[in-house]
């Protein structure tokens, strides 16, 4: 799994491809999965917070690899989907894993080191996951899903301030090239 | 094709991963009546291939069987085409033997019916050649005991009478033919007249004043006061009547068919027959019983024959009417010796103007 998440480590341009210790991205990933799941037993404040995605999209941007970016996505999608009880599965899986082909290929082409940018890029990344789990429960569940509500906004603002502190967290865990 | 799945991996892997993803769902969720999405793809995307396959092949057999495999099409046309030939003369002919049978059957009714009339079958074997004269040819003549004036009938109605025997054939005068004459009365009203021919196809009642009610439908049955016909036997119905001088103009509607007779029936007395039996509905010579005449006209005939002094009529099938007696079927247009006396105004024409008188047996 891990090789196959390495897989394309080395790319071809010029921006600087981060590596990190052994067992960071499962570690990181099985961590935000056991948070989410956590937080959620002391009230519905959790869902403010979406840390599978934070952890997709921070890797994603990180490995510089849309192919590792998006079967990461892929993963963590599946499993929030399927430590839910009663989605189907699927639904968060194809929503993280584009989000990750995505990010991959953004961090490939601009600077994602500044707080800012990071701000930002979740913040259009977290919409961008709302609007494709949207559709998919439009077109495939045929429910009426919202595609923007001030609640979306507010929990994209929340997510991405979340993101800016969990991205300078993760940043200490890269091996010093 | 390699080469642009080599150029966009990652992109075509990014779809190979989400359509997984897709099946995976669709495996999972489930529509109206329970039924998988992946089945509603499924068939979605298989029902416009099978609708065009079903096209195509069936377009392909239409073109086959319209266009190519019609090769023995002629062939087989023309056999079907005989065959046709065939059974519509087949059908014409069972046509014509159930037509045959049917005459037959409603004759051998009328015979059954009547066991106490001495009858004989005949068939129509020939017509008049001269078009102005309605007679015909039957197969039966002297051999067979038939001779003049003897009454011609079908289970329908009154034909005619033998105006000529000879050993093997006969000629029969029809009731419309201007010789001829029938003595007749309304089943209703008992009002006594003679049905006359007149040369067209239906014959006219004469001798009923004007102020005699007459209306179309009126039943005449024959009086027997001709000494030909047995009375009360069907001769046909009014058609329609308007006052002329002296008597109406009267047209009756033969009940025989007389332009299509094939078989008819030769009776060999003038037997009086009986009044027709409960359920004998098949036989439409005998009408049911007409109401009883009343006593006073009963007894004005009788009193007529009485005074006219005719011979009582033998049942035998040879007797003859005697040439003595006038009679209603001899008469013509200037006979005055058959006519009947016209009517004074407001007298019982059939009284006053009857011929004759028969006394029966």
């Amino acid at each position: 799994m891990s090789s196959m998440l390495s897989a394309g480590a080395h790319n071809e341009s010029n921006v600087e491809v981060h590596k990190y210790y052994g067992g960071t991205v499962i570690g990181a990933t099985f961590l935000a999965l056991l948070f989410q799941v956590f937080l959620h037993k002391y009230g519905r404040w959790a869902e403010l917070i979406d840390l599978p995605l934070l952890v997709t999209i921070y890797f994603g941007v990180s490995k510089r690899n849309p192919v590792s970016g998006m079967f990461l996505g892929a993963l963590i999608g599946i499993l929030q989907d399927a430590l839910g009880h009663d989605g189907p599965i699927g639904m968060c899986g194809i929503a993280k894993t584009i989000i990750g082909y995505m990010a991959s290929s953004v961090g490939a082409k601009i600077d994602t080191e500044h707080p800012a940018s990071r701000f930002g890029l979740v913040f259009i990344l977290f919409h961008l996951h709302q609007a494709i789990l949207a559709v998919t429960e439009r077109a495939l569940l045929n429910q009426p899903a919202r595609f923007f509500t001030p609640r979306l906004l507010l929990d994209s603002v929340i997510t991405a301030a979340t993101g800016v502190l969990l991205f300078s967290l993760l940043d200490r865990l890269r091996r010093q090239s | 094709m390699v080469g642009i799945f080599s150029r966009h991996r990652s992109l075509a892997l990014l779809a190979s991963v989400v359509l997984a993803q897709l099946l995976l769902l669709a495996f999972q969720i489930k529509r109206d009546h329970d039924i998988r999405l992946i089945r509603y793809w499924a068939v979605g995307i298989m029902s416009p291939v099978e609708r065009g396959g079903t096209w195509g092949f069936s377009s392909i057999r239409g073109i086959w069987t319209g266009y190519i495999d019609l090769h023995n099409a002629r062939k087989e046309n023309q056999q079907l085409r005989a065959e046709l030939g065939e059974l519509q003369l087949r059908n014409r002919e069972l046509e014509s033997q159930a037509n045959e049978a049917q005459r037959l059957s409603a004759m051998l009714s009328f015979h059954e019916a009547h066991p106490e009339a001495p009858i004989l079958a005949a068939q129509v074997i020939g017509a008049s050649a001269d078009s102005a004269s309605h007679t015909l040819f039957i197969n039966r003549g002297t051999r067979d005991h038939i001779h003049n004036n003897m009454a011609v009938v079908t289970p329908d109605g009154v034909v005619g009478k033998i105006v000529e025997a000879f050993p093997s054939t006969s000629q029969v005068l029809l009731i419309n033919d201007r010789e001829s004459g029938v003595g007749a009365l309304f089943a209703a009203s008992r009002t006594h007249g003679v049905v006359k021919g007149s040369g067209d196809p239906d014959p006219r009642l004469d001798y009923i004043v004007n102020d005699e009610k007459v209306k179309p439908g009126d039943v005449l049955l024959t009086s027997g006061d001709d000494r030909i016909f047995p009375k009360g036997l069907l001769i046909g119905t009014v058609i329609d009547s308007k006052p002329a001088l002296p008597f109406q103009l009267i047209h009756v509607q033969p009940a025989a068919r007389l332009d299509r007779l094939e078989d008819v029936l030769v009776l060999l007395s003038q037997q009086e027959f009986e009044p027709k039996k409960t359920g004998e509905a098949s036989v439409p010579l005998i009408p049911d019983a007409p109401p009883e005449p009343s006593a006073s006209a009963t007894d004005l005939s009788a009193a007529t024959a009485a005074a006219a002094g005719a011979k009582p009529l033998a049942a035998n099938a040879n007797a003859a009417p005697t040439a003595a007696a006038p009679s209603a079927s001899s008469t013509k247009p200037n006979d005055s010796a058959a006519k009947p006396h016209a009517a004074a105004p407001g007298q019982n024409p059939p009284v006053a103007a009857k011929p004759a008188a028969v006394a029966r047996q």
